[in-house]
């Protein structure tokens, strides 16, 4: 396994570029990821950012740190993966299948964490090759948060790996719970937030470009804005959820959240205005 | 003084349908509602020029020009004018009470027969001036000489003419609604929203099939050209009603609300009433018995100190009354548990199962356990009818009633919250 330490991080604008040259790779028959671990040895949880994560995606003061929240620290992790050359995919065209994240102990500002990527496993799909990164963030050397990450690189025909599996079979039947409006500029406020700034994300003009007819939604942003309903309004100690994105979800748009909630959390999708398409479906428990 | 109690007989009920607000009856008042349903009455019974012993009855919703509402009411139908009545309010409460009120003359031997009912419309709702102007008003109608007065008047600001006082659905006490509340109660009890919502499509299913039956061919007459209750959807499906968004969730569970149109009650107008007379009473007018009106009971609840629901009540009152009645709750043919809000039927259900909450708050050694299911409310509830507050009392005794007397024989159980934090029930029989 090797360990690649990143003290100062590249910029989100050099993290791009790099992914956009990626392009250029012809991996072939990729057998195994390479292992390797990029590390930000210490990220302060800083309270500024905290804040305009939570002001985006929907949270009150009262969430504390969204559980989400380290993903932003470990994001531009994968990013520099994607652009490296060890890594045999091309970043453009990377589809994010599924997402699911977990918190172990409360989070908050000023906590100084220790951020891992690490490549995962190969993951047969239908539709080509899939493979899963797992981030951590440690603190004081405990684990506070895992994430794991399904991409998937379409048009590969003999993909490697477990056949993949969702973890949402649920029959249960969902009820209409609450509507949101994803308005146009969210893709570019959730760029700067991120620093994810895919230009599929930022306007009609640029996503035009790479083959969407608008710009769509980041999968996370309408991953945390679900959660900023779901989730009880104060900061919590665990918790887990677990998504797998489906269709684009368009800007602007409305949208409307399903769920069916039990004592400890709740199953949902978040789906188009009438209600008969899912963007995404998830499961929260807290 | 004559101390013996006789039986209490419902001879038969009679409602006008039941429309959501501002629909068909959108510029009809209480009086005219209530004048046609006592007339309907009058006339399936042939009561025409009969003085009979009281008729009480209500309003939630009232007009000060109503003070008198039901003997106004009462003069203008073929009934013999020397008709006494009175009006009552206690809520949704108003048509059971009223009933009980006069089943109690009739059993004490003060009356021999009676009626029970009430009305409400929320379409034709009583708006007040604005407070303030309306004491600037009150002040000028005090002041002596045209200088005086015109100085009071002048107090008059334009924004006084834009507020007017509007009647509010909500707790005085606790500033939230019926519903907010209602919701508050589905939170502590832990009613998803699935049960809410099958418990709402199985009222329209009953209802719907009790109208196909003909079963409100002598229950209800017709009225401003309608002749079935236009809130009833004939098969709503649970598809449907999962895709209403939660309408009381706001300030209560912000984003968890379990409430929605489809499983609460909606804004409805209304009226209905009840004949009750003595076995003699009856007997002498060839008019047949339905069933027998046999224990009453009326509880409430610390709402606001105590934080206890504030639909609760019923959950008390139904203890107490079997007590006395010698009885258990399965003891029942029928069961009809006034559908408020889907979630206050299933809190109540869950509250009688729960032994800690028959311990603590009821005072009961054993909970009172589950009902048969499949004896609730087999011809629709206020989710389908809809609910005009004071009337649906009288819907849900003349509904019994007529069952039991379908049946043969056996026993009802009535169960109606109200607001304010009570509850009226009641037990038929034949």
């Amino acid at each position: 396994m090797k360990i690649i330490e990143v003290n100062k991080l590249p910029s989100a604008l050099a993290l791009n570029l790099g992914a956009l040259r990626s392009s250029s790779k012809r991996p072939g028959v990729v057998e195994a990821l390479p292992e390797v671990t990029y590390v930000r040895p210490r990220v302060v949880v800083d309270a500024k950012r905290v804040a305009a994560y939570a002001k985006v995606c929907g949270f009150s003061k009262a969430h504390g740190v969204p559980m989400l929240f380290p993903h932003l620290d470990a994001f531009p992790l994968a990013m520099m993966l994607f652009g490296s050359r060890r890594f045999p995919f091309p970043a453009m065209g990377l589809v994010h299948l599924a997402n699911s994240a977990k918190l172990l102990q409360r989070i908050h500002v000023d906590d100084v964490l220790r951020i891992e990527v690490r490549t995962g496993e190969l993951v047969a799909h239908d539709k080509g090759q899939a493979f899963t990164l797992h981030a951590r963030a440690l603190r004081d050397g405990d684990v506070v948060w895992e994430s794991t990450w399904t991409l998937l690189r379409l048009g590969v025909r003999q993909p490697r790996g477990e056949p993949y599996t969702s973890q949402l079979i649920d029959e249960r039947p969902l009820s209409h719970q609450a509507d949101f409006y994803a308005g146009a500029s969210i893709g570019r406020s959730y760029g700067r937030v991120s620093g994810d700034i895919n230009p599929i994300h930022l306007s009609a003009l640029t996503a035009k470009f790479l083959g969407f007819r608008k710009a769509i939604a980041h999968g996370m942003w309408t991953k945390a804005r679900a959660l900023a309903t779901l989730m009880p309004r104060e900061a919590v100690a665990q918790a887990e959820v677990v998504v797998e994105f489906k269709t684009p979800l368009f800007l602007p748009a409305r949208a409307s959240l399903w769920a069916i909630r039990s004592e400890d959390g709740a199953l949902f999708e978040v789906r188009n205005a009438k209600g008969d398409k899912p963007h995404l479906r998830g499961r929260v428990t807290y | 003084m004559n101390t013996t109690v006789r039986r209490v007989a419902i001879i038969g009920g009679n409602r006008i349908p039941f429309a959501r607000s501002n629909t068909v009856y959108s510029n009809v008042s209480n009086q005219e509602m209530l004048t046609a349903t006592l007339q309907g009455l009058a006339d399936r019974f042939n009561l025409h020029g009969q003085r009979l012993g009281d008729v009480a009855a209500g309003a939630v919703m009232k007009h000060s020009r109503d003070f008198n509402l039901v003997r106004e009411s009462v003069l203008s139908t073929t009934l013999a004018p020397e008709t006494p009545a009175y009006d009552l309010q206690q809520a949704c409460g108003t048509g059971l009470e009223a009933i009980m009120l006069v089943a109690n003359k009739i059993a004490l031997g003060h009356i021999e027969c009676g009626i029970g009912g009430g009305v409400d419309t929320t379409s034709d709702a009583p708006i007040g001036i604005n407070e303030k102007m309306r004491k600037i008003l009150m002040e000028a109608n005090r002041a002596k000489g045209t200088m005086a007065q015109l100085k009071v008047m002048s107090q008059i600001r334009p924004s006084m003419l834009m507020k007017p006082a509007i009647p509010k659905n909500g707790e005085p006490r606790t500033g939230f609604s019926m519903g907010e509340h209602a919701e508050l109660m589905a939170r502590e009890w832990g009613i998803p929203r699935e049960e809410q919502d099958q418990l709402a499509v199985a009222s329209h299913a009953n209802l719907a099939r009790a109208y196909k039956d003909g079963f409100f061919a002598d229950l209800i007459t017709p009225f401003k050209g309608v002749s079935k209750d236009n809130n009833l959807r004939e098969g709503l499906s649970i598809e449907k009603l999962r895709t209403l968004k939660p309408c009381f969730d706001k300030k209560v569970a912000p984003g968890q609300g379990t409430l929605t149109p489809g499983n609460s009650t909606p804004l409805t107008d209304g009226a209905s009433a009840v004949l009750l007379g003595s076995e003699e009473w009856a007997r002498a007018n060839n008019l047949p018995v339905l069933a027998y009106i046999t224990f009453s009971e009326v509880a409430a609840v610390d709402f606001f100190n105590k934080k206890e629901g504030l639909l609760m009540a019923p959950a008390y009152a139904v203890p107490r009354m079997l007590d006395r009645a010698g009885i258990k709750l399965q003891d029942f043919d029928f069961y009809e548990i006034h559908e408020a809000f889907a979630a206050q039927v299933l809190c109540t259900l869950k509250a009688w199962e729960d032994a800690k909450y028959c311990k603590e708050r009821l005072g009961l050694d054993q909970p009172l356990g589950s009902i048969d299911r499949s004896k609730l409310n087999i011809n629709g509830s206020s989710l389908a009818a809809g609910h005009p507050f004071a009337a649906t009392g009288g819907r849900i005794v003349a509904s019994l009633a007529k069952m039991l007397a379908q049946k043969g024989s056996g026993r009802g159980l009535i169960s109606i919250c109200a607001a304010g934090g009570q509850g009226v029930v009641a037990i038929l029989e034949r």
